[in-house]
């Protein structure tokens, strides 16, 4: 045994052998880097949809509802120092602009849905019950309290994405209306000394489609997301800064696509505002009328079985105002009653879920995970706007052509929300586990009735409306959807009969969404 | 060694990945450790809550361990632990199934008489964890590990008294790689991530022993502060995350004792307590063991 003093350069040689190892083990596999499951390259338009400002108008009574003025001409003394001003910016161009080219270069309408589906994940977290085991519910006028504003689950985000995609939409066909009005060409088209440091294509540039998305969208986002004001508008502002500096508008062309956009959104949140999302939450004597109106039928109600038992999930969202049914439509599509909870067909249902739910195999419970989309995500509809980023990224659309597939297919969920969610309540029938207290669930269970499935219902319209705009893959749409169906199956929380009625309920609201865009002259 | 909202490798690996004990040359040591571990009260962050839709979540392990001695100063050392966990409200599904497997080396690099009092070790330990089934990491609190496979470097000091006192002091860095989930998007520390892949903080940690030993008896108490190196917090009424920031200081005591006419049994009993903690379950926790040593 070595001595102290024999040690040292014992204990050097040692420790430096045990280093060795030891850095090899934790260091032998450094790239801790994400693969990004939905990146952007820079969007080169496959066509400029020249004619999208005579596309059928949604919100606006027509594309020029909202008026803009004339631009200055190209041989103008202002629209000169406009063109000197971005040579200028270009020539000193800076590493953070870089990033914010880079970023924007990948679309507007694609960017703006990617982050509002971060501001849906974030805020799609239920109320904390207070300590006397009663809930408050979430308010507008302080966004930033406990609970925070909004509650971003399925149904309210359901609308706003649809709300966010039909203004951009509308404010986007009214930009293409003036754009070949007044037919003013891209910066880096009029002056060989700008560069073009995005795919700059033969669209006209005033009014600037990037700036009024920036207008029209940030403008959305205060009333839906007050809380992430700030960062809607310093994200609008970007989005602007980088079509300055890639030579794509100058600041006329921004300054009107602001105020278009603007304005639009003014005209959307007016439909928007007066919805009937307000009154949906309902209240106590609504809740108990509920419960009472299944007893009545010879029912067992839907009980909440969260601890502290917490009031449904806005019991009063199937009267909002829909986007492509009026509402004796929308009562026509309801599927018709569950089961009564005391036959022996849903003691059969009831047995199903819990034989499947006790022998999940690990891809059953992958399906379960996949398709979750509960508490803290996205929600389902976002799952869906997820799929078809990809699908509208490959296909090369132009921003206006993005808009309306984002719009077409966000009006059908949140019509299939409000639908669905209409069947749920006047149902109000029980989940799994409040009839067989034996079923535990993979995933969480939502605070609301069962029949219908939700889940079923907005994958259902989803994948209708894709396979309508990309009829290639609309096989492969509905093996997703079907697939979205099963998992609630798996995971616990839905009867087959909620899924498969759930599904054909979608396709009932999708051929309303349909109707409307089989004859919008886009397609 | 990472311990989680569900899930506690660290105190049935403690006799081995982070002691300063040695099995002589070709002595195997192998058994079966036993843990229970219970918590109702958990950090939200670091708001200390309990939540009616868990309960109380029982975690229970029982782990097949194994030491041997390939010199008196090189051993090998595997575990391998099957968990399963229950939530005692609300209707979450329990989780079970046979979690990660550990293999490590320990080395004492130097080994001195220190003052007339004691013994000095210096002792470095590497260790892999993977996992052997295909669990599911995204499902906490219920999960039974993180999936994450993962790199274990620590080096231990201990001082061994003559009066059968002593005292180890640790530090560990463990590297953890990515996880892949089911889903293709996650929402964690204030950012959307679209991607099914988690990307995994490493996880540093410390640890202060007090003990005695004599006769073969074994009484070790033990300070452990675990800090992971990054992370989110788990929001407001939210689900805990794979990659959340999870630390911790636990105190730990425990009793080994090797049978006087039987010296090959060596039992195993003790608790543990977490102290404070940060997107953790305060979990109490009990545990007792049987290992059988011998030449081969």
């Amino acid at each position: 045994m070595p001595t102290m003093r024999r040690a040292v350069p014992w204990l050097v040689r040692h420790v430096t052998a045990a280093g060795a190892i030891a850095s090899g083990v934790l260091f032998s596999s450094c790239d801790k880097s994400i693969t990004d499951l939905e990146p952007l390259p820079p969007l080169a338009a496959a066509s400029v949809d020249a004619a999208a400002g005579n596309w059928q108008t949604i919100v606006l009574t027509s594309a020029n509802q909202v008026a803009v003025a004339a631009p200055a001409a190209v041989t103008s003394d202002a629209y000169k120092a406009e063109i000197a001003a971005v040579k200028v910016a270009q020539a000193t161009l800076t590493s953070a602009q870089r990033a914010k080219i880079d970023y924007w270069a990948g679309g507007g309408v694609l960017r703006w849905n990617q982050v509002l589906r971060g501001l849906v994940a974030k805020y799609n977290l239920p109320p904390a019950p207070r300590a006397d085991g009663s809930y408050v519910f979430p308010d507008a006028n302080n966004p930033f309290g406990d609970p925070a504003f909004p509650f971003a689950n399925p149904p309210y985000a359901a609308r706003a994405y649809s709300y966010i995609a039909v203004a951009q939409y509308e404010a986007l066909k009214a930009a293409w209306f003036y754009k070949y009005q007044y037919n003013r060409a891209a910066p880096a088209k009029i002056d060989a000394g700008i560069q073009a440091l995005m795919p700059v294509s033969d669209l006209p540039s005033y009014p600037s489609e990037d700036a009024v998305l920036a207008g029209v969208t940030v403008a959305m986002l205060q009333t839906l997301f007050p809380a992430a004001v700030e960062e809607a508008t310093l994200r609008g502002a970007d989005q602007r800064e980088a079509a300055w500096l890639t030579g794509k508008a100058t600041s006329s062309d921004l300054a009107a696509g602001l105020a278009l956009g603007r304005s639009v959104a003014t005209l959307v949140l007016a439909r928007m505002t007066t919805d009937g999302t307000g009154n949906a939450v309902g209240n106590a004597t609504l809740w108990a009328a509920l419960a009472d109106g299944a007893r009545a039928r010879g029912e067992t109600p839907w009980l909440s079985l969260e601890m502290p038992a917490r009031p449904p999930m806005l019991p009063a969202f199937g009267a909002v105002r829909t986007w492509s049914m009026t509402p004796v439509e929308l009562i026509a599509a309801r599927p018709a009653a569950p089961y009564p909870t005391a036959s022996p067909e849903m003691k059969a249902e009831v047995a199903e879920v819990r034989r499947t739910t006790e022998k999940l195999t690990r891809e059953q419970r992958a399906i379960a995970q996949r398709w979750n989309d509960g508490a803290g995500t996205y929600t389902p509809p976002g799952h869906w706007n997820d799929i078809a980023a990809d699908h509208i990224r490959d296909a090369k659309f132009s921003e206006v052509r993005a808009a309306r597939a984002f719009a077409l297919l966000n009006m059908a969920m949140h019509d299939a929300s409000v639908a669905c969610w209409e069947a749920k309540f006047t149902y109000f029938n029980p989940r799994p586990s409040q009839l067989d207290p034996a079923i535990r669930t993979d995933i969480g269970l939502p605070n609301f009735p069962a029949y219908p499935s939700g889940h079923s219902t907005f994958s259902a319209a989803a994948s209708e409306v894709l396979g309508y705009l990309f009829p290639s893959e609309s096989a492969n749409f509905r093996v997703m959807a079907d697939e979205a169906g099963m998992s609630r199956l798996y995971g616990g929380i839905h009867y087959r009969l909620d899924i498969d009625e759930g599904k054909a309920h979608g396709n009932r609201v999708a051929a309303y969404t349909l109707r409307f865009a089989q004859s919008d002259r886009a397609q | 060694m990472v311990v989680l909202l569900a899930g506690i490798t660290s105190v049935a690996e403690a006799q081995s990945f982070d002691d300063a004990i040695f099995m002589d040359k070709r002595v195997l040591c192998a058994g079966l450790v036993y843990t229970r571990e219970q918590w109702t009260d958990y950090w939200e962050g670091t708001l200390k809550r309990d939540n009616g839709n868990i309960g109380t979540v029982t975690t229970q392990q029982g782990a097949f361990m194994t030491a041997y001695g390939i010199t008196g100063r090189l051993n090998l050392i595997a575990s391998l632990p099957y968990v399963s966990t229950k939530a005692s409200q609300g209707v979450l599904q329990g989780q079970r199934g046979s979690q990660d497997l550990s293999v490590g080396i320990k080395y004492t690099a130097l080994s001195t008489p220190l003052t007339s009092a004691g013994r000095l070790h210096l002792i470095g330990v590497a260790a892999f964890s993977l996992p052997t089934t295909e669990y599911t990491a995204d499902f906490y609190p219920m999960s039974i590990g993180s999936r994450s496979k993962r790199a274990t470097g620590r080096a231990l000091l201990s001082f061994q008294g003559r009066n059968g006192v002593y005292v180890n002091a640790s530090g560990a860095y463990t590297r953890r790689g990515n996880v892949m989930l089911d889903r293709p998007a996650y929402y964690t520390n204030g950012q959307l991530f679209l991607s099914d892949e988690v990307r995994m903080p490493d996880v540093r940690d410390m640890m202060l022993t007090v003990g005695y030993q004599r006769r073969g008896l074994v009484v070790p108490v033990t300070v452990t502060q675990q800090r992971t190196l990054g992370g989110g917090d788990i929001r407001r009424q939210d689900m805990p995350f794979v990659s959340n920031r999870m630390n911790f200081t636990r105190l730990d005591a425990r009793v080994q004792y090797t049978l006087p006419r039987l010296s090959g049994v060596v039992l195993h009993a003790g608790g543990s307590r977490i102290l404070d903690g940060r997107n953790v379950g305060q979990a109490t926790s009990a545990m007792v063991g049987l290992l059988l040593a011998g030449k081969l």
